[in-house]
């Protein structure tokens, strides 16, 4: 008897429906800025203005127009956290796939480099990479990216172990194809299903530890984010000024994009349990 | 013990390598290692800028200079910050009392409340009072700490006045200080009980899987009595190293969220060393911060021993 | 053994329990009905996968929440697949028991024997656990375990040792009727020997009921006062020990003991039908060698004559 029967979401299905839905408008919004943006978020006009219908969420200091600067934000924190997100499901694909192919000796030694990793206290190292480099966001999402793999690593190690030892595997091992070929056509693809929910947790990380570093002050000054916003709202005045309209609106869509990505995660992990079930 | 010996061993070697790392960092990146050692905006003359540089050793080979960074860290000596004209070390000190004061209860309260609530919300979840707990705390898990104290800080204590704007204390009085560290404490044991609360949540959701479970409840055990007699202490322990390692994670917040609250704790002291670019400070501030990480997992390891019959018997 | 004296303590009726699962609906039970005597021990056997567990299951109500059980099940006069999960568990463990397979994973692999065994002491009889234990380790002892067992951990036994900890934690509290639930399942021949020895003891000390669920018929033949057969969901034969192992009605049941090892392992030929589509009419009929036109048709479970009674003779066919 398998008590997996019992559906214990942490939300119903319709919920991951709607995160899908929210997932996408804001990579929409990233795409299609230019169009949605009524305004270049970088033309002046009057400074602090309250939110009208002329400017939907106002003006900051410099008079530039906080909706359309909303809209164009997407587009750094969006390619910060995607970015870091495939650098580090790359590394740790990679990783796992040859520590638990080849097992023995190369494992010890490939997860003996992600343990150390995984004591990295990351975000006062990103902290301190910025702080001497101050980078552009590329190399924010680089620098993430080096750091994240770890948990991925672990995970697609665990389920090479398995799938080598499975009949088609072994078939392919005897027919004589390279190791090379068995990890990259053989394994890889089944074990898809399990990158991506690790890859979007990654990308969810990667958000807020962007988010965190802009509000510090070391994200890309070229570049609008969102966290940056917050941090010019946060030492400009905004916050003390009480205007909500300049720092709520972009934390709000970072939470609200963290919570999506993290929903259609776990929508795939139950999936991926519902499919165990039939077997 | 052979086994602890290895564990202990692999942390040290972490250790090592991660203060080696630190070692590397101000003389690999771009500009003037001098600069990167002392931090920008020291105003020096020609003269004590080669005095210093033979001072700090940078005209020897880096071999040497590996050797003398180790003499100095064995010596609890992390540098000198010009900015501060105090050795890094003291002035740590005089701040990590203050974030610990604000991180160790929260990190105390988060892991009871995190992982008791989640382990409720993985049994089950059919009252609408579980749903709103499971969203509040997703809410939570995907809010950056810092816009969470934001958030806090401008409810709490801008609108409705409830506990002070800034700092540890104003007076300095055991109450006082209590009163500042309220909401903060609070923001932080949110924080963390939301990432305890879903690590724990999937470790009990897979756990109650198991045969035990279905034969406690074929022993007569009702209900929660299972979740609590048999299926806590089992979803827990798989989960205690991933908790310690969330600990770097937790803790990083603990300095977000300090700087939301003007608390002079490490937070704040990473954040003014970051506008002046003091960088002794910083590496200072990383080394401590990776001692206490790797420390947590150390005392997650210990803990687990203890704690799983399965690893100590043997 | 004169099984017609003896009053039944349980009674299944129509119980039926289907699945819903995405490639359609698994009916797994399919009315089901049997009587249990006191002080009788009665097999349900039949392959793996014919639903006998979930028979078992379905009685304490142990079936995941997305079983749809039908039919009644009597224990004291009540219906007890209406209760709820509070009287269930009184019920479970103090007044039924149930020894499952696979016993190393079903002892909590970190909590001390004695405490695993004290546990229904505790729970049903509210007796302080510095005693119970104390009452554990005697129970243990009466079933011929060391004293240090104990404070032992599952993961420090064997196999057989745990089955034999976990018969004795089903049976501290002398339960009316023992489920047995395929407990030499996995076992080796030696070990399960030792299981079927140890669940005569019970059977033979306790005065308990027993439902004894299994695909092991030389273990039946040895332990069972009765045997019902299954076959996809449904008993189609029952009666009597000895009638059914030398007499056997059913063409099911002929094939089964066929595969007996003094009979010479004969296979049954063709393969068990899935439980999502099974077959119209009697379910054995397009494996069954004496099929007929009228097989197409659902046959009655039909009692033969002159076998009226607690060792009452019934057969699902239509030769009959």
């Amino acid at each position: 008897m398998n008590c997996r029967h019992i559906k214990n979401r942490l939300l119903p299905t319709n919920t991951s429906l709607c995160s899908l839905v929210l997932f996408l408008s804001f990579l929409l919004m990233a795409l299609l800025a230019p169009v949605i943006a009524p305004y270049d978020p970088y033309i002046r006009f009057e400074p602090y203005r309250s939110p009208s219908l002329e400017h939907l969420l106002g003006t900051n200091d410099l008079g530039n127009d906080i909706f359309s600067e909303l809209i164009y934000s997407s587009r750094v924190s969006l390619i910060v956290g995607f970015g870091a997100a495939l650098m580090a499901t790359i590394i740790g694909t990679v990783i796992g796939l040859f520590a638990g192919y080849f097992k023995g000796t190369p494992d010890e030694i490939l997860m003996g480099i992600t343990d150390i990793f995984l004591m990295i206290p990351q975000i006062p190292l990103i902290i301190i990479l910025a702080a001497f480099l101050m980078p552009s966001f590329y190399l924010i999402a680089l620098i993430m990216g080096s750091l994240w793999w770890t948990s991925t690593a672990r995970v697609v190690r665990s389920k090479a172990l398995q799938i080598r030892e499975t009949s088609f595997v072994e078939a392919a091992r005897s027919l004589g194809f390279s190791d090379m070929h068995i990890i990259f056509s053989d394994i890889l693809p089944n074990i898809v299903h399990v990158i991506t929910p690790k890859f979007l947790m990654a990308i969810a990380s990667a958000m807020i530890a962007e988010s965190s570093i802009s509000f510090l002050g070391l994200g890309d000054p070229t570049a609008k984010s969102w966290g940056m916003m917050i941090n010019f709202a946060f030492i400009r005045g905004g916050f003390i000024n009480d205007y909500w309209w300049w720092y709520l609106p972009p934390g709000i869509c970072i939470t609200l994009f963290v919570l999506s990505v993290v929903l259609i995660s776990y929508a795939f992990e139950e999936s991926e349990e519902a499919a165990l079930r039939i077997e | 013990m052979s086994i602890a010996g290895k564990k202990i061993g692999r942390y040290l070697f972490a250790l090592f390598l991660i203060f080696s790392m630190n070692f590397i960092i101000p003389r690999a990146m771009p500009g003037d290692p001098l600069t990167n050692l002392l931090g920008e905006d020291v105003a020096l003359t020609d003269s004590t800028v080669e005095l210093l540089r033979s001072e700090m050793g940078l005209d020897k080979p880096w071999s040497e200079q590996y050797i003398d960074y180790w003499w100095g860290i064995l010596h609890l000596d992390l540098g000198y910050s010009y900015h501060l004209h105090s050795a890094v070390s003291t002035i740590l000190l005089s701040r990590i009392k203050w974030t610990l004061m604000l991180s160790l209860p929260s990190v105390v309260l988060g892991a009871l409340l995190g992982t008791f609530m989640g382990a409720l919300a993985g049994w089950k979840r059919r009252s609408a009072r579980r749903k709103m707990e499971a969203s509040s705390f997703l809410m939570i898990y995907c809010t950056p700490p810092f816009f969470l104290s934001l958030m806090c800080l401008y409810i709490f204590s801008f609108r409705l006045g409830l506990f002070p704007l800034k700092g540890f204390y104003s007076t300095g009085s055991p109450i006082d200080i209590i009163h500042h560290l309220l909401l903060p404490v609070l923001v932080m044991t949110l924080f963390s009980s939301s990432r305890n609360y879903m690590i724990m949540r999937g470790s009990v959701l897979q756990e109650k899987c198991n045969l035990y479970a279905a034969f406690a409840r074929a022993k007569g055990l009702y209900d929660e009595e299972i979740l609590f007699r048999h299926i806590f202490k089992n979803a827990l322990l798989p989960i205690i190293t991933m908790l310690a390692l969330d600990f770097g994670f937790i803790f990083s917040g603990a300095l977000f969220i300090e700087i939301v609250f003007s608390m002079d704790g490490m937070g704040n002291l990473i954040y003014d060393a970051l506008m002046s670019r003091d960088y002794p400070v910083l590496q200072g501030s990383f080394l401590i911060i990776t001692v206490m990480v790797v420390s947590a997992n150390l005392l997650a390891d210990i803990l687990y021993g203890h704690l799983d019959p399965r690893v100590s018997r043997y | 053994m004169s099984s017609s004296k003896k009053r039944p303590i349980l009674g299944v009726d129509e119980l039926s329990v289907s699945f819903q699962t995405s490639l359609g609906e698994v009916l797994a039970a399919d009315e089901v009905s049997f009587r249990l005597h006191e002080d009788e021990t009665l097999a349900l056997v039949g392959e793996t996968g014919c639903g006998k567990s979930v028979v078992a299951s379905s009685i304490l109500q142990l079936l995941p929440k997305n079983a749809e059980v039908h039919g009644q099940v009597v224990f004291e006069g009540r219906d007890i697949l209406r209760s709820d999960e509070r009287e269930m568990s009184h019920i479970r463990g103090s007044k039924i028991a149930v020894i499952f397979q696979n016993p190393s994973m079903s002892l909590n692999p970190i909590i001390r024997v004695g405490e695993q065994v004290a546990e229904p002491l505790q729970v049903h009889r509210g007796i302080p656990r510095h005693r119970s234990v104390q009452m554990a380790l005697d129970h243990l002892n009466r079933m011929g375990l060391r004293g240090d067992t104990a404070i032992m951990y599952p993961f420090q036994f064997s196999g057989g040792m745990n089955q034999r900890v976990m018969i004795a934690t089903s049976m501290i509290l002398s339960p009316q009727i023992i489920i047995a639930d395929e407990p030499t399942k996995g076992l080796d021949d030696a070990l399960a020997r030792d299981v079927v020895s140890e669940v005569m003891k019970i059977r033979d000390s306790s005065g308990a009921a027993l439902l004894l669920i299994t695909h092991d018929l030389q273990m039946a033949r040895d332990v069972s006062d009765r045997v019902a057969v299954m076959y996809c969901g449904q008993i189609v034969e029952m009666g009597s020990r000895d009638d059914i192992f030398e007499n056997p009605q059913h063409p099911y049941t002929a094939a089964l003991l066929n595969c007996l090892p003094e009979k010479g392992f004969q296979p049954i030929p063709g393969s068990s039908p899935s439980m999502i589509h099974s077959p119209d009419g009697c379910k054995f009929h397009p494996r069954c060698q004496k099929r007929f036109e009228r097989c197409r048709l659902r046959p009655p479970m039909e009692v033969l004559a002159g076998t009226k009674g607690a060792s009452e003779r019934q057969v699902r066919c239509w030769l009959r």
